[in-house]
């Protein structure tokens, strides 16, 4: 194990976080925040609880998730697609480093960065709403694994993307809209029959309703089969990254 | 001396098809700096990305140090520094913090004194807290070499590390490879640049489509396919060579005021005397003479044609 190495690229991206505060913390925070004043403050209050739960509470666990899952992406991407698009990616190719400690250093400083971003929205969403966590272990299981799941899927984005177009597209033009359709801002129970079997395709109502139940204890799908998806999606990535540390896929010819 | 880089049957075949190796054979001594030319797409730089780690190969081996580049590519790369023909560089970091981030890339701990030796022997100390995009070329080409050097590798690649830089710069750069193959370094650099293999390597080999065409220690292959000229400078114009001149080797110069005497510098005779004393029969005077060595250029430039 090179933990030298794992190091000196984790400090690396970690540096770049700091460098751009304004871009990777201040930016979603702010924008997050006004979900909560639009949709919690002026729209929520016209709204009935869900569940017995305030709707302005309701969507919490949606919007952070969304900062959540489009951060580790974009940030995992961004980080290993630089290099490629630079050229500095020579250097951690000749590096006497593993794949699988590549992926360590680049996942995992994106996962550090959107969990720390995840819990200062969690921590300014407080701030407008009372909040309460029942289960804050779960909540924690649900926010790390999900942080490093889509990192993970962040990573296979920037190693297959050969163009900002693409590296944007999957972010964009997948997983937005899916978080949007996936119960983030409504109980899936609140749509007709045939869109509420349609939305068990989504993958992220497993995780926006697994993370909502760690607050509230109420979940449009069972918490273990939300864990279960999850885990699920995590063995997919990992499966991918094992198969281009195989072949060498986009990196070496 | 021991090699300390073993090339053996090393070949590449390209997805599309593309040969960029025939089976090359090469071994590289210890501290020697070893100059690799040829022209452009003669794969030199596939021959490099190999040995470093960013090209598989097809067929073929390579130890460094003694450490096979695949089977066992962390001991073999740890000791392999590389600095690459493109001057790419993460445009928002400073340069004390690319160059830390190399050391612990080739897993080697913080060692800041390190770092600072290398940046001043590059002269980027002042520099080290610029952002990389505000350096210029040159000190992009050096912060790229200190990159190379932040975890004290003891092969260095160098692929056309002079391409793009001014002469001044050119001879610094020169000193420093020079100071690190004295530090025992051994030194790999390809180059289009024939006087800067002529002026620093104690090796050449020339490599073209893909093929090692020969190795040879620089002295010798000057002296071995060196021809050398006398060059006459005639005090009188000569309207045509004369008949007593003919078939010797000379040539005349087009305005007629030149003679131009090719002969083997290796050869037993060269066959001065009997010229000089022929053009004086011939009452053929000259009022200068000058003599030159064919540079590694020419040698260069008459090997490859031949292959063709």
């Amino acid at each position: 194990m090179n933990f030298h190495a794992v190091r000196a690229i984790y400090v690396y991206e970690m540096a770049r976080a700091f460098r751009t505060l304004l871009q990777s913390v201040v930016s979603p925070v702010i924008s997050t925040s006004f979900y909560f004043i639009v949709f919690g403050g002026a729209i929520g209050s016209r709204i009935d609880q869900i569940g017995g739960v305030s709707y302005a509470a309701f969507i919490v666990p949606g919007l952070i998730m969304l900062s959540l899952l489009t951060q580790s992406l974009t940030n995992a991407a961004f980080g290993i697609y630089f290099p490629k698009f630079v050229g500095t990616i020579y250097e951690i190719l000749s590096a006497p480093i593993s794949f699988v400690e590549v992926v360590i250093a680049y996942v995992g400083a994106a996962a550090t960065k959107s969990i720390t971003l995840g819990l200062i929205i969690l921590g300014t969403a407080s701030l407008f709403v009372p909040i309460r966590i029942e289960h804050p272990f779960v909540m924690l299981a649900f926010l790390v694994l999900t942080a490093i799941t889509f990192s993970l899927f962040g990573f296979i984005i920037g190693i297959w993307a050969d163009s900002f177009e693409k590296l944007q597209l999957v972010p964009l033009l997948i997983v937005t809209p899916l978080t949007f359709l996936g119960g983030s801002f409504y109980s899936i129970d609140m749509l007709p029959p045939f869109w509420r079997t349609a939305t068990l395709f989504n993958p992220l109502v497993y995780l926006v309703s697994g993370f909502r139940w760690s607050f509230y204890g109420t979940a449009d799908v069972s918490v273990g089969i939300s864990l279960a998806m999850t885990g699920l999606f995590l063995a997919l990535c990992l499966t991918a990254i094992w198969w281009i540390f195989r072949t060498g896929w986009r990196l070496k010819t | 001396m021991a090699a300390i880089l073993e090339i053996s049957g090393l070949s590449k075949v390209y997805d599309g098809g593309f040969t960029a190796l025939k089976s090359v054979d090469l071994s590289i001594e210890k501290g020697e700096i070893f100059a690799l030319l040829g022209p452009n797409g003669a794969g030199k730089t596939t021959l490099i990305s190999i040995i470093c780690g960013l090209v598989k190969p097809t067929n073929g081996t390579v130890l460094a140090g003694g450490h096979d580049i695949v089977r066992d590519y962390r001991a073999a790369r740890s000791i392999i520094g590389l600095v690459p023909q493109e001057l790419t560089t993460d445009s928002f970091e400073t340069v004390w913090a690319t160059v830390s981030l190399s050391r612990g890339l080739f897993g080697k701990s913080k060692n800041p004194a390190h770092i600072e030796k290398v940046l001043k022997a590059l002269s980027l100390y002042d520099k080290r807290d610029a952002k990389l995009m505000t350096l210029s070329g040159g000190m992009k080409r050096r912060m790229l070499i200190a990159k190379a050097l932040a975890h004290e590798p003891d092969i260095l690649f160098l692929d056309e590390p002079t391409a793009g830089v001014d002469v001044q710069l050119r001879r610094d750069m020169w000193n420093v490879v020079r100071e690190l193959r004295d530090q025992g370094v051994t030194i790999i650099l390809t180059t289009h640049y024939i006087e800067e293999a002529e002026e620093m390597a104690d090796q050449v080999g020339i490599i073209n489509k893909g093929e090692l065409m020969l190795v040879e220690e620089k002295a010798e292959l000057m002296r071995k396919l060196g021809r050398k000229q006398l060059r006459l400078a005639l005090l009188a114009p000569l309207a045509e060579l004369p008949e007593a001149l003919v078939g010797r080797g000379l040539e005349l110069r087009e305005d007629g005021s030149e003679l131009i005497y090719t002969y083997d510098s290796q050869g037993e005779r060269t066959g001065i005397t009997r010229l000089l004393s022929v053009l004086s029969e011939n009452d053929i005077r000259f009022k200068d003479l000058s003599t030159s060595q064919s540079s590694l250029e020419e040698i260069f430039v008459n090997l490859v044609r031949n292959q063709r």
